[in-house]
């Protein structure tokens, strides 16, 4: 059983009076694939060092499997870890830096070269098991960072940005390799990157943090589909979704010098709160060119990516809105159009100052 | 399912050494301004050129006007210097430097792991006062200590040079390691302490050997202040625990103008940390400046 | 599978300030016990070392200033008695100490200012690539190797000697007569001397200063329009500042002790003429026995030394020291 539990963990930052985490509740079920993100600074790598015991809980607990963690130290936690920076031991071979846990475990030689070679295997890395890490390339390191970690079979996987020094296209590739072999291992993962992309297609759940807070801890789909709050709606999506200020309308909110129309509900959500303005929130391929009604915007840029494209304008005041088109009905610069939501498309309503929910 | 397999890297084996400043050019270029540097390198060489040659001259070559450039060598004035007794005093410059140089490794190295971990606030102030005993004048503690040494009846004994040179190295060795230590990512300590090393297994298996080539530089560097040192030796020994530098001293009085077989003496007597710092080149610099400047 | 979520952030200075008092209230609750513990793991290591060096060079000092109180001859037994600051009132008078100190810093201003800059025109004739460079450095750097009394020995003899000193030879060539060097510019060769060996020295420093420049900044200049001479005084010469006043300063410190040339070359004389600190304390305490006076001496030297060495500790702390990385 290898459960993970944040209760209220807390973490000061060395030697200043902030909080590099504040009160983190993550309740982290036996083999899920939890993925922590934000911005830096928002407290992610510190939480995984907390769990990894690199970093104090100074306040709070974490629970492994159901033990207390405060005051334990790194070795007895049974936790593997993949550094950003890999962290290879520099005069030991590849099989060495792989073996060398299970050599501090006391594993007798001929059980850890079999352990070795066998994830060797799965990672490619047997014609480079004599090599030291100075003699491979980028890529091949970070599959030796990840083999140290998978011959170990411990209860907890903790990964700190493991991709983020690798090329794109190397990123891509590798993304779907770790997925996978976490899916063939059934191992608790916990992995921290910057990057929501990442988050987003290799997470069972995410965790979005912002300051050492966190904003929400749910699948994927439901922080796409219903960010808490406005933090979490313009970090999630790529382009972010189009966030802007706008007066409320009775029946509606006003965009420029149109009005879009609201549901009952969400119009008595905001008069329950007493609010004369919204935050709204439309994703930009909820939002279509019209030739008919709409908001009237002129063209800054076209971003063609081959498949879709899409379309930075700007309305009259100034508001800026982002919307996806196909790349070949494109309008051009500086052109005028009208932008509509899309019959069913779904807006995001938030408060202007707190930024929470309301719909 | 299948099992997973990692496709093929698209990018080649890459060395970590990537250096940000621009690589050195292999300059076979001979010009203007190397000429000058070769003038000016013999220039300063020249002395000790000239040192080491008169050593091999007989004493009539040794002394004249114009110098004499070229003559047929010999090594008896090495032989007369032998005979001498060199032997004695050399054997104790080895045994002092060596000896002071081995108790500044023992004390220095936990000394400078133990400052480069992270720091509390008792550490930055143990640095400081590391670096300010380098910094006193000697002469201000020689009188006290040649009275103390006396009266512990260590006076003409190796012993007294060798807890001094300790004394004198150990900052320098402290700095040093220190920042050989801090270099070590700590990324690494991290990796080997969740692979279930308590910290003095890694230390041994991990640290140690990244750091062993800056200890090594060190150790030199030791060598050659230990083995240079005059001051101490000259008050403090008399016959019998006399280094090499003492020992040279004695023999001009000996010797007086017999400039080639001075010479030979002084080429035994620098000739050893020369090489040395030949060897340690690089790591001069860091030790010199404290480790200020790598 | 449910979502949890928490209001975003607004930086009101009241949450700061209630943050504040957590952490406050935390630290005060791990205050104790565990880092206590930790502390004293982490520093355990650095105590052997910390121990010896306090012993071996405070406590000779502490006896120093007790002797300075003391009218205290080693050659008179029984002389030893308590004389409170008249020492230190003979050495105000005493106008011998006071042109030696003068001596000493001619010497230390001399020989660090010549070598410095001499140190700097090497370095940058070091710095480009030519056929055999390792050599010639290696060659460069050989004076500094050298046991200061052999280089003194080989220098008073064979270089500066009147009769067959290779500089009057060469002198000779030129029409000049043979001088006797050490004999009339006694102070002049000591620090000729110290210069030969500490200019190694300083080359070493403004050479790594100047590789460690990077090179991206120089081409940036290039492009901008900056000529050899602009690149090196607007560019150059700053960042090879601080590594100029490193040098300097351990320069100085490194030359207030010395002895060795001194002691070779000229023992001091004629007279006083070429006698620096060091060597004038050791002669009043090993040549004339006079403890009392020497240790007022040695104090008085120590003082003068830590106003040089409080600005090369700052230096060195200071502009160097940037990155404490932890392990």
């Amino acid at each position: 059983m290898a459960s993970i539990t944040y209760t209220n963990a807390t973490c000061i930052y060395e030697g200043s009076d902030k909080l590099a985490v504040d009160s983190l509740n993550l309740d982290i079920q036996d083999g899920e694939f939890v993925v922590l993100v934000g911005p830096s600074g928002s407290g992610k790598s510190t939480a995984l060092r907390m769990l990894a015991g690199l970093e104090d809980i100074d306040e709070g607990s974490i629970e492994i499997g159901g033990k207390n963690m405060v005051g334990v130290p790194s070795k007895d936690r049974d936790i593997a870890m993949v550094f950003q920076n890999y962290a290879l031991y520099p005069n030991k071979t590849v099989a060495e830096n792989m073996g060398f846990a299970l050599k501090l475990r006391g594993v007798s030689a001929e059980e850890r070269r079999k352990k070795v070679e066998e994830a060797a295997k799965i990672l490619d890395l047997t014609e480079f098991l004599d090599r030291k890490p100075a003699k491979l390339s980028g890529g091949q390191r970070q599959r030796v960072a990840m083999g140290r970690a998978i011959v170990r079979e411990p209860q907890v996987f903790c990964m700190d940005e493991p991709l983020s020094n690798l090329d794109a296209k190397l990123r891509v590739q590798t993304r779907t390799q770790i997925a996978a072999l976490q899916r063939r291992l059934g191992t608790t993962t916990v992995y921290v990157t910057h990057d929501q992309v990442e988050a987003m297609t290799m997470g069972d759940r995410v965790a979005v943090l912002r300051f050492g807070k966190l904003q929400q801890f749910a699948s994927p789909n439901e922080l796409y589909d219903r960010p808490a709050n406005a933090f979490v709606a313009g970090f999630i999506g790529s382009p972010a979704m189009n966030l802007v200020t706008l007066p409320v309308a009775p029946d509606g909110v006003k965009i420029g010098d149109s009005t879009l129309e609201l549901e009952r509900a969400e119009l008595s959500k905001i008069s329950e709160a007493g609010l004369s303005e919204v935050t709204f929130g439309i994703r930009p391929e909820q939002l279509e060119l019209s030739d008919s009604d709409g908001v009237d915007v002129v063209v800054d840029l076209v971003e063609d990516l081959g498949s879709e494209a899409y379309v930075y304008t700007h309305a009259g005041t100034g508001m800026e809105l982002v919307a996806r088109c196909n790349p070949r009905t494109a309008p051009k610069l500086a052109e005028s159009v009208k932008l509509r939501k899309h019959p069913d498309g779904a807006v995001h309503l938030f408060h202007p100052q707190s930024g929470e929910r309301l719909n | 399912m299948t099992t997973p397999r990692v496709a093929e890297d698209t990018e080649k084996s890459t060395t970590v050494e990537d250096s940000a400043v621009a690589p050195k050019k292999k300059g076979r270029k001979f010009d203007a301004w190397g000429a000058v540097a070769w003038l000016v390198g013999l220039g300063f060489f020249f002395p000790v050129f000239w040192m080491v040659l008169t050593s091999f001259k007989q004493e009539g070559d040794a002394a004249t006007s114009p110098p004499t450039l070229f003559f047929a060598p010999t090594l008896d004035q090495y032989g007369k210097v032998f005979d001498q007794g060199i032997g004695p005093a050399m054997l104790n410059s080895v045994w002092a430097t060596g000896i002071s140089t081995l108790l500044v490794l023992l004390l220095g190295v936990p000394a400078a792991f133990a400052l480069s971990l992270r720091p509390v606030r008792k550490t930055q102030d143990a640095l400081f006062f590391f670096m300010s005993t380098k910094m006193l004048p000697i002469v201000a503690a020689i009188l006290p200590l040649y009275v103390i040494v006396s009266n512990i009846g260590l006076l003409d004994n190796i012993w007294a040079l060798v807890i001094l040179y300790t004394s004198m190295n150990l900052p320098i060795a402290v700095w040093m390691m220190r920042s050989f230590f801090l270099e070590v990512p700590g990324e690494l300590l991290e990796a080997a302490s969740l692979d279930g090393a308590s910290l003095w297994r890694s230390v041994r298996e991990v640290i140690l050997p990244l750091v062993s080539p800056g200890i090594a530089a060190t150790a030199l560097i030791c060598v050659i202040f230990a083995w240079n040192e005059f001051f101490f030796a000259v008050n403090l020994t008399a016959v019998n625990a006399q280094t090499m530098p003492v020992y040279l001293v004695g023999f001009i009085a000996g010797e007086g103008q017999y400039w080639a077989v001075l010479s030979a003496a002084a080429t035994m007597a620098a000739l050893p940390v020369i090489l040395c710092g030949w060897f340690a080149q690089n790591k001069l610099v860091r030790g010199l400046s404290f480790g200020a400047i790598k | 599978m449910t979502s949890t979520s928490l209001t975003a952030d607004t930086q009101a200075d009241a949450r700061e300030g209630a943050v504040a008092e957590r952490v406050r209230k935390i630290r005060e609750n791990q205050g104790a016990g565990v880092s206590r513990a930790e502390g004293w793991r982490r520093r355990g290591p650095l105590l052997p070392a910390l121990i010896f060096m306090i012993v071996v060079t405070q406590i000779p000092f502490l006896f120093t200033l007790y002797y300075s109180t003391l009218s205290w001859n080693l050659v008179r037994p029984g002389s030893r008695q308590f004389v409170g600051l008249n020492n230190y009132i003979a050495v105000a008078k005493d106008s011998q100490f006071w042109r030696v100190g003068l001596n000493t810093v001619i010497l230390i201003v001399g020989v660090v200012l010549i070598s410095a800059f001499l140190g700097l025109l090497l370095a940058l004739l070091l710095d480009r690539a030519f056929l055999g460079r390792g050599v010639v450095r290696t060659l460069l750097i050989t004076p500094f190797l050298v046991t200061p009394v052999a280089a003194a020995l080989i220098w008073k003899t064979t270089i500066l000697d009147p009769t067959n000193g290779i500089l009057n030879w060469v002198l000779s060539l030129v029409g000049i007569g043979p001088v006797d060097w050490i004999g009339q510019f006694p102070l002049t060769m000591v620090m000729v001397e110290l210069i030969w060996q500490w200019t190694p020295f300083m080359m070493l420093l403004i050479l790594a200063g100047l590789q460690s420049m990077p090179r991206d900044i120089l081409e940036a200049g290039r492009v901008d329009g900056a000529g050899a001479f602009q690149l090196f005084r607007e560019l150059t010469l700053p960042h090879l500042r601080r590594f100029i006043e490193l040098g300097v300063v351990l320069g100085a410190v490194y030359l207030v002790n010395t002895f060795d040339a001194i002691y070779m070359m000229t023992q001091g004389g004629p007279g006083i003429a070429s006698a620096n600190l060091p060597f004038y304390i050791y002669q009043r305490a090993f040549l004339g026995f006079d403890m009392g006076q020497a240790a007022a001496m040695g104090v008085v030297v120590v003082i003068f030394t830590m106003f040089i060495a409080s600005f090369a500790l700052r230096l060195i702390f200071k502009s160097f020291s940037g990155k404490e990385e932890a392990a």
